[in-house]
């Protein structure tokens, strides 16, 4: 009788540490509960962020940029999927460009709120996931929320449409995933924390070093519980292969398009910047980031301790790894600083990620408790809670900033901030553009019959609704533009130029006429921020040779 | 350790009697009480006292040893005293339990083979056990495992039956005697007339058929007969040879004649011709009047169509991932299969000139985890494949293996081989096989396990399938990446949604009779597989998928891998056109999801033939800039088209990583990576197949099996 050996799947699988191809033992589904909870913080941010911009006109410019993008993606004459543009991560303003299908949803800032809403609740429901696989029990999760909803930095940031909770929402979704992975040692969660990183990669660069640590600590892990070499390389690239594969195809974009491969990180900046780039001694670097994290999330103070000790004393491996990782969140600006990365340095908005890691990493402190992990879960909501009061006390002084103190001071007073300062000098409010936007909704109709930077009047832009009003940079890529700017009365009616000699290129070309000096262009409307200027058919530019060399040299 | 107590201490040692202590009565299986007369009932000291009819046999002692991890005594009790204590402890169903007669008759063969030294005591001892769980006649058993060959056994038998023998290996058959017995008779019961007088029939017989059978022959002869005892291959070619004219027949016409609208022997239907013409008509002249616009038109429906099929493949993805959507069934109920109640499980198995790997297809068959006198093996050759056929000859095959020779006729392909095979199967259930495959051992246990739990609806229940050359080259590995893909994670997902499962070209298990119900495989598609999947959801019928994986070669080479792949492509489009030749029959028949599924899964042929075209597009764009490349895409055209190429493209690549990660196969996630290449290959095999559909639609491209250990063969 002849016997043979055929490599059953079991056999192949035998020596595999990972969960394959069988129901791993996790908690079981509960969408509606995920529904509820994305329901419930959507539509509370929503509502809250409206009150925010709309009555208390509390809202950053960065957002109306992007949404004045996703204006364009649509409505643009023709539409142009480019006016994304390489200044921000393009996932920052495609993932939001849905809510700019309908012009009426922008152009009444109702989607600004919604813009970072969304994602805030997306948020959300990956650290209610987490709490579940945590074993946390429902009260106290939704308590725990709710504690981590009302932080102030976190209202400011969901509410007000900036772009970071756009790569905090998929980043947190991928750690979620990685800690799946770490309870069930089903594979799947490793794809589906790829992905979310692939996702958070193009929403926000900072995400990529959340992404090469876990990187590291998924090989780390697998090689710890004695995995074989195939299976921890076939795992880490499962892992990073998303990841990599966007911002490989991102920079072979910024190759073909500007001739510059590393462009997506040399040209990215923040619309709203702090005060400038300081010069940082040491010192001031290790004092900065002790304030960052003792006034935006002084739970970091007690995590990362917390996690260090059971990682490193107690032989628990997640636990040494979300501490490396809330280490790096709260070192990340001060090293942006040291290897100046960054023309905004030491930013509040910075302690929201470590916020959100130092959350999760007390979920998994609760989780590792076992019985203790009410008590754990119990003592976070209050500091939770205890840091409500505190930080927005400190949002009103902290010196690096954006929005914190109008934000901060709308809360507490209830008044509109328009025309307020920031600390870093900046005018808040919205009214000067809003009423610029009105009279070309009322006045203009013609297609591309107002040339403009639009790096500089987006704004004005969003609130029209009307994009293909506009001859901008966009249209027809900057060159056709420049040509444009020379010789305007060929190509348009109107110019809508910036009062301020903030980088708008029509400024520094028709300053007279912004100044209401040029007899040929005569002013049509002004606004404090804006003027709109009449281009009289045969008008003949009287801009020297030097300034039109200048604008041809421009970025 | 086992000893045998001598008749001093067995006045020392409880009795049977004494009664059966309850933590030793389950020691044994009961197949194994009964078959060799022993008990397990008490401990003494640490040593198992088991009752024993024959205490002295050392076939009985080594099978209980090696039962009971402790020492053991076997203790001689009369076989009354322990029936009765089996029959106790495992109480006895009347159908299941041996008589009298068919005991004696099973010593009687087991004597006559040990006492003329034909087999060993280990031999008959793996017999015996095997007959314990099996209940099978002994003679089947060794016959099978090529302890003793067919003829020692037909000697045997005649013996012990007093019945003659009759050779038919050489034997010219008088076709008009030989046809006297119907052929659903003839293979029933196996047995054929091979001569007559006016008043007898000499009938060839596999083994003596009982009374009932017996009534039911003299009724169709017509006459008296006299059974001779044959040798079970020889008879079993006699009847092929006998009927054969009638079995090709069958395999070729059954579905074109029953189900003309099924049957893919007219590719284009009249309906359809005079729909594309026109279609063609109107974009010649939509070119002619809107030239630019009409080229936008086409671009947007493609893109459309791209985008709908991708948006399908990865919902359905999405869906199977990390999840369990096939049908459970577990390591402990493999175990607990009572295998006395397997059904008989046709294997079919169809070859061209493969005779070189005639050798290892034997030997895993026989690796599988199921009774061998309960396999049908059919070995479906071609009759112009000599080489193959004299291969299988010369390996002087045990009776479950059945060499099957289909006689040369057009068209020559799989599906009709299979039919052919089909006719003569003799389970329950069947599936296909091909030559180099290798299923995972307990597949077919599964299979029933399975069967036994899906909806009644389900008739067949599809296995993964995937390469164990995976690793030979990157051709090789990306195959592996796709199949990953498919049998990981999409059939799943369609198996659970209910979807038409595009079934896969082997390890498909049928019930038979449905499947003969259906019409069996159309001969004239060359992706049969494809197209009986759809055929049997219209028929209200369901596919089930189980977690088991048959390993095939991996095609090594680009030549042949195109070979291959251009007939399923064909073969893809072929289906589609069968089926959609009346679109609202297929939707009543369906249903609207099931309808979306088949058009969405069959859309991937045509994305194919798309892909080049895309690629080529893109590339001048980059190079060029080309003007009237950017007037093709206008404004949502260009999203969707961009959204493929940024964002489809890599989600294909990664659920190329997620299928191979699914299936734990770690060292292919790299290759996976490169797949791009992979497509480009796929869309030349796309073109090439969709080609032929004009010039050579029946064309059956052969593939070389082989190459990864050099036995090349053709399928």
């Amino acid at each position: 009788m002849s016997t043979v050996t055929v490599v059953h799947t079991k056999d192949r699988l035998s020596g595999v540490v990972q969960l394959v191809g069988r129901r791993p033992d996790d908690v079981p589904r509960r969408w509606w509960e995920s529904l509820l909870v994305f329901l419930f913080f959507t539509g509370a941010y929503s509502w809250f962020g409206y009150w925010v911009v709309v009555d208390m006109h509390v809202v950053g410019f960065e957002a109306l940029d992007r949404l004045n993008r996703a204006l364009m993606v649509w409505h643009n004459e023709p539409a142009k999927l480019s006016a994304i543009g390489f200044d921000y991560p393009p996932l920052a303003t495609l993932l939001i460009a849905p809510l700019a299908i309908f012009r009426g949803f922008v152009t009444s800032m109702a989607a600004v709120p919604v813009a970072s809403a969304i994602f805030a609740g997306i948020t959300m429901v990956a650290l209610n996931t987490m709490m579940r696989r945590a074993l946390i029990v429902g009260p106290l999760r939704y308590a725990l929320l709710l504690a981590l909803g009302a932080n102030p930095l976190v209202l400011l940031y969901a509410t007000t449409g900036t772009r970071h909770f756009v790569w905090i929402a998929f980043a947190v979704t991928a750690l979620g995933s990685l800690f799946a992975w770490y309870v069930t040692a089903d594979v799947r969660f490793i794809m589906l924390a790829g992905i979310a990183y692939a996702v958070a990669a193009l929403a926000g660069y900072s995400s990529l070093t959340f992404f090469v640590l876990s990187a590291i600590m998924v090989g780390a892990i697998l090689a710890r519980l004695g995995a074989d070499g195939t299976e921890v390389e076939g795992t880490v690239v499962g892992f990073a292969a998303p990841t990599a594969y966007v911002i490989a195809l991102w920079t072979v974009l910024n190759l073909v398009l500007l001739l510059d491969p590393l462009a997506w990180i040399t040209r990215s900046s923040d619309a709203a910047s702090s005060g400038g780039l300081e010069v940082f001694s040491a010192v001031d670097l290790l004092r900065g980031t002790g304030e960052l994290v003792l006034y935006g999330a002084p739970l970091a103070i007690v995590v990362l301790p917390a996690l260090l000790f059971s990682g490193l004393a107690r032989g628990n491996p997640f636990a040494t790894w979300l501490g490396v990782l809330l280490a790096a969140a709260i070192l990340t600006p001060a090293l942006a600083v040291a290897l100046r990365l960054t023309d905004s340095p030491m930013l509040m908005r910075n302690a929201v990620p470590i916020l959100l890691i130092a959350v999760v990493g007390a979920i998994w402190l609760a989780r590792s408790a076992e019985e203790g992990s009410t008590l754990v879960a119990g003592l976070v909501i209050v500091g939770l809670l205890i840091s409500i009061p505190w930080t927005l006390e400190q949002m009103k002084t902290y010196r690096y900033q954006n929005l914190e103190a109008p934000f901060a001071a709308a809360i507490t007073t209830g008044e509109s901030q328009e025309g307020a300062e920031t600390l870093s000098g900046d005018k808040v409010g919205i009214v000067s553009e809003q009423a610029m936007a009105e009279y070309i909704r009322n006045n203009v109709t013609r297609d591309n019959s107002i040339l403009t930077d639009n790096a500089q009047t987006y704004a004005v832009m969003m609130l029209t609704g009307h994009p293909e009003r506009f001859f901008d940079r966009v249209d027809k890529s900057d060159g056709p533009w420049k040509i444009a700017a020379r010789n305007p009365a060929k190509y348009v009616d109107y110019m809508l130029i910036s009062t301020s000699d903030n980088g708008d290129l029509l400024y520094k070309l028709y300053a007279d006429a912004v100044a209401g000096n040029d007899a040929q262009l005569q002013i049509v409307y002004r606004t404090p921020r804006y003027v709109l200027v009449g281009v009289p058919k045969g008008y003949s530019p009287t801009a020297t040779t030097t300034q039109i060399q200048n604008l041809q040299g421009s970025p | 350790m086992t000893t045998t107590q001598s008749s001093a201490q067995t006045r020392r040692h409880p009795r049977l009697t004494d009664g059966v202590d309850q933590d030793l009565r389950y020691l044994i299986p009961e197949g194994i009480c009964r078959t060799f007369r022993v008990m397990p009932y008490a401990a003494v000291e640490g040593t198992v006292l088991v009752a024993a009819a024959d205490a002295d046999d050392n076939i009985t002692a080594h099978v209980v040893a090696e039962r009971i991890d402790r020492p053991v005594l076997l203790v001689r009790h009369t076989v009354n005293e322990i029936v009765s204590a089996i029959d106790a402890v495992y109480p006895p169903q009347e159908t299941e339990v041996e008589t009298p007669e068919a005991r004696r008759a099973r010593m009687q063969m087991a004597q006559m083979l040990t006492r003329s030294g034909l087999i060993t005591d280990d031999q008959l001892q793996r017999a015996m056990l095997e007959y314990s769980r099996t209940g099978d006649p002994l003679g089947d058993i060794l016959v099978s495992h090529e302890a003793i060959s067919e003829d020692v056994l037909v000697a045997a038998l005649s013996e012990m039956y007093q019945m003659q023998r009759v050779g038919l290996a050489d034997f010219a058959p008088e076709m008009e005697v030989a046809r006297r017995l119907p052929e659903p008779l003839a293979q029933a019961f196996q047995a054929i007339p091979v001569a007559a007088t006016e008043d007898l029939v000499l009938l060839a017989v596999a083994r003596p058929l009982d009374a009932e059978q017996a009534a039911e022959v003299e009724e169709a002869l017509g006459a008296p007969f006299r059974q001779l005892l044959a040798n079970r291959t020889e008879l079993d070619q006699l009847i092929q040879r006998v009927h054969a004219r009638h079995y090709a027949e069958v395999s070729t016409r059954l579905l074109m004649e029953t189900r003309p609208e099924e049957s893919a022997h007219i590719v284009v239907s009249g309906g359809q011709k005079a729909a594309l013409v026109f279609t063609a008509i109107v974009v010649v002249v939509c070119l002619v009047i809107w030239p630019v616009e009409t080229v936008i038109g086409l671009v947007a429906l493609c893109s459309l169509l791209y985008l709908v099929v991708s948006i399908y493949k990865f919902r359905l993805t999405l869906r199977a991932l990390g999840t369990h959507l096939e049908t459970d069934v577990t390591d402990e109920e493999i175990a607990a299969v009572d295998e006395r109640h397997l059904p008989v499980y046709t294997i079919l198995v169809p070859l061209y000139k493969e005779a070189a790997i005639v050798p290892r297809l034997v030997r895993d068959i026989n690796a599988l985890d199921y009774p061998r006198t309960r396999l049908d093996v059919k070995l479906l050759c071609e009759e112009d494949d000599q080489e193959t056929v004299d291969k299988i000859r010369s390996m002087d095959l045990p009776p479950h293996f059945h060499l099957v020779v289909v006689p040369d006729s057009q068209p020559k392909t799989k599906p009709k081989a299979c039919n052919y095979g089909l006719q003569l199967a003799t389970g329950d259930y069947c599936v296909i096989f091909d030559a180099e495959d290798r299923p995972d051992p307990d597949q077919l246990k599964k299979a029933v396990i399975a069967f036994g739990r899906v909806h009644q609806n389900v008739v067949c229940i599809q296995a993964k399938l995937n390469h164990f050359n995976q690793d030979q080259n990157l051709l090789t590995a990306w195959f592996a990446n796709e199949y990953s893909m498919h049998f990981e994670l999409i059939l799943p997902a369609m198996g659970a949604s209910e979807s038409p499962i595009p079934l896969g070209g082997t390890s498909n298990h049928f019930i038979t009779s449905k499947l003969r119900e259906l019409g069996a495989w159309d001969p004239f598609n060359v992706t049969e597989d494809a197209d009986l999947g759809i055929r049997l959801h219209r028929e209200g019928y369901r596919t089930a998928m189980i977690d088991s994986t048959t390993l095939e070669e991996a095609n090594s080479q680009v030549p042949n891998w195109i070979r291959q792949r251009s007939r399923w492509n064909k073969g893809y489009i072929q289906t589609w056109l069968v089926h959609m030749r009346r679109p609202f029959h297929l939707l009543s028949a369906t249903g609207l999801r099931g309808f979306l599924s088949f058009n969405l899964t069959m859309g991937t042929a045509f994305v194919l033939l798309l892909n080049p075209i895309f690629w080529a597009l893109t590339t001048l764009y980059v190079f060029t800039q080309a003007g009237f490349i950017q007037q093709l895409f206008p404004g949502i055209v260009f999203y969707v088209a961009s959204a493929l190429l940024f964002v489809g493209n890599f989600i294909f690549v990664y659920l190329s990583v997620a299928g191979s990660l699914q299936r734990g196969e770690f060292s292919l996630t790299r290759t996976a990576l490169l797949s791009p290449l992979y497509w480009g290959l796929m869309s030349w095999a796309a073109w090439k197949g969709f080609i032929q559909l004009f010039t050579n639609p029946f064309y059956w491209e052969k593939t070389t099996h082989g190459l990864d250990d050099g036995s090349a063969g053709t399928s």
